[in-house]
Order: structure tokens, then sequence, then C-alpha cells
């Protein structure tokens, strides 16, 4: 399974890839990692991951915009939303927009490991 | 402040507890929540971070923390790289974090920017808030840092 991390933070891109070496999560390969949408969508186009790990607030093209864009692209991705927005409401719409799952930042190692075995072991 | 209140002010002091205990697995201590009024020296440290807020609000969420505090915070997190950047960075994703998690209490129409983060000069905050912020003090390990609060609802004017 191919993921592409999409944070613009730096430490929370470095975090993710990090848990990622956890044996659990041996199937997922990472394969890159954006800092805004407009980039995530380059690398989206040219590698076609299974799974993206997506922020919302971000510079030049927000978390919203770019999960409807990947699912108009490739309606079978997965796109886990890790976000600080805490309203439902901010969830429902990244739900409807595509996501499969939504993780509230602050999260803890084991919440982010949870939530991408639910994509691998379906 | 006008439309703000003390049960709001404890949505921050919430927020930015709940960072550091997932973050490092380890409380953080909250010192004091007070107005600013006239005292911001000792609510500013080296680096400062901020969201600027829109739709129904106004205003902008501060963290400030001293460089040594961001530097065991990435150690305990793991972190490899702890050079200024991923310290600004650091500091950045902490007023995200507290600000977004706060739209729990607010709701969506309290939009909120990306972080922006700097090194803090001297007396740069006081030019910047109102004296009717709320500064919220915390203590993690042995270390000082601050979040200030300087939010209005949209079409309200503080008032004395």
């Amino acid at each position: 399974m191919k993921l592409l991390i999409v944070d613009d933070s730096a430490l929370i891109r470095s975090r993710v890839a990090r848990i990622l070496s956890d044996p659990r999560l041996n199937t997922i390969q990472l394969l890159g990692m954006a800092k805004n949408g407009r980039e995530a969508i380059m690398l989206f186009l040219q590698h076609m991951p299974d799974l993206v790990t997506m922020d919302i607030t971000m510079p030049e093209m927000d978390g919203i915009e770019c999960t409807e864009k990947m699912i108009e692209i490739r309606p079978d991705c997965s796109i886990l939303v890790i976000s600080a927005l805490s309203d439902k409401a901010t969830a429902i719409k990244t739900l409807k927009k595509g996501a499969r799952g939504f993780l509230y930042k602050p999260f803890s190692d084991e919440d982010l490991i949870a939530a991408l075995l639910e994509f691998t072991n379906p | 402040m006008k439309g703000i209140n003390e049960k709001d002010i404890y949505t921050f002091v919430d927020a930015v507890s709940n960072f550091f205990l997932h973050a490092t697995q380890e409380k953080v201590e909250i010192k004091t929540a007070y107005l600013l009024e006239n005292d911001v020296p000792s609510s500013t440290f080296d680096l400062t971070s901020y969201i600027t807020l829109s739709g129904d609000f106004t205003g902008r969420i501060y963290f400030s923390a001293p460089r040594t505090m961001l530097t065991h915070l990435l150690l305990v997190m793991g972190e490899q790289t702890r050079d200024n950047e991923r310290l600004l960075d650091a500091a950045g994703e902490i007023a995200n974090t507290i600000s977004g998690n706060a739209r729990k209490h607010f709701g969506e129409t309290m939009e909120i920017s990306v972080p922006t983060a700097q090194a803090t000069e001297p007396d740069w905050l006081k030019t910047v808030v109102s004296p009717h912020s709320y500064v919220i003090l915390i203590k993690w390990k042995h270390y000082r840092a601050s979040v200030v609060v300087d939010i209005q609802r949209a079409g309200t004017e503080a008032k004395d």
C-alpha cells in the first residue's frame, strides 16, 4: 500500500513518517511528502498512492479542496484527515468530500497506528 | 473583553494541556490565567507563533516559548532534527493545534489561518495585542511558556 503524507508542518510529516516504521504497518510504503495541497496534487498524479494522510489548514490549497480533487482523480483512494480542527462540521465536510477517516490532533503514536490499520486490515 | 468569557478561556487551557499530554505523555502545569493588561514581559519568550482568526471572530492566538523548552520537547517527541527552523515549526504547530481544538467550543465560524512563527523581539507582543487579552502561563518540566488569547467575536468592541 503506497502512502502520501500531506501536512504543512515538517514536525508532523516527520512524525507520521517515523510512526510508519512500526512493524504493524509494514505493508505501507511511504512514497512522498507534501507541504501543501498544490504540491500534494502533483505528487498524487505522479505516484497514484492508495492512502493519503491529509492536513486541512495549509497554504496555497487546503486539505478539503485537495481531498475533493484527489477523489475526483482516483475515487478508490483512502484519505485519512489528520487535523486539529475539532468541530463536527469540519469532520462531516471532509467525509462528504470523500475522506475515509478523521484523526484529531494532538494524537498519540498508537492513535495513528490504529487509524492506519483500519485501512490496511479493513 | 466583550464576547469572550472565562469559560471560553478554559477552552484554551484544556487545549494546551491536551497537546502536551499527547506529545510528551506528561501533564503540563497551568500556573495562572489572567488579563494581560500591562504585564507583557513575563508572558513572552524566545520564539512566538500565532494564528490569525477570521469569520465570526477577530484577533490572534499566540504561543510563546523558550528555545530550550522547544528543543527538549522535540527530543522527547523523538525528533532527530532540532534546528531553528524545526523549533519555529514546532511552535507554529502548537499554536495551530490549540486554535484548531478551540473550534470544538467556538464552532466552524471561527476560521483560523496557517501559523506564523518568529523570534520574539523585545516588547513586540505589547505592540500587537489588546490590553484585554488573556495570558495562560504554563510550566512543562522546569520551563515556562505562555498562550496569549487576544480574540473578540466580530462586531464587538473591547470595553474598559
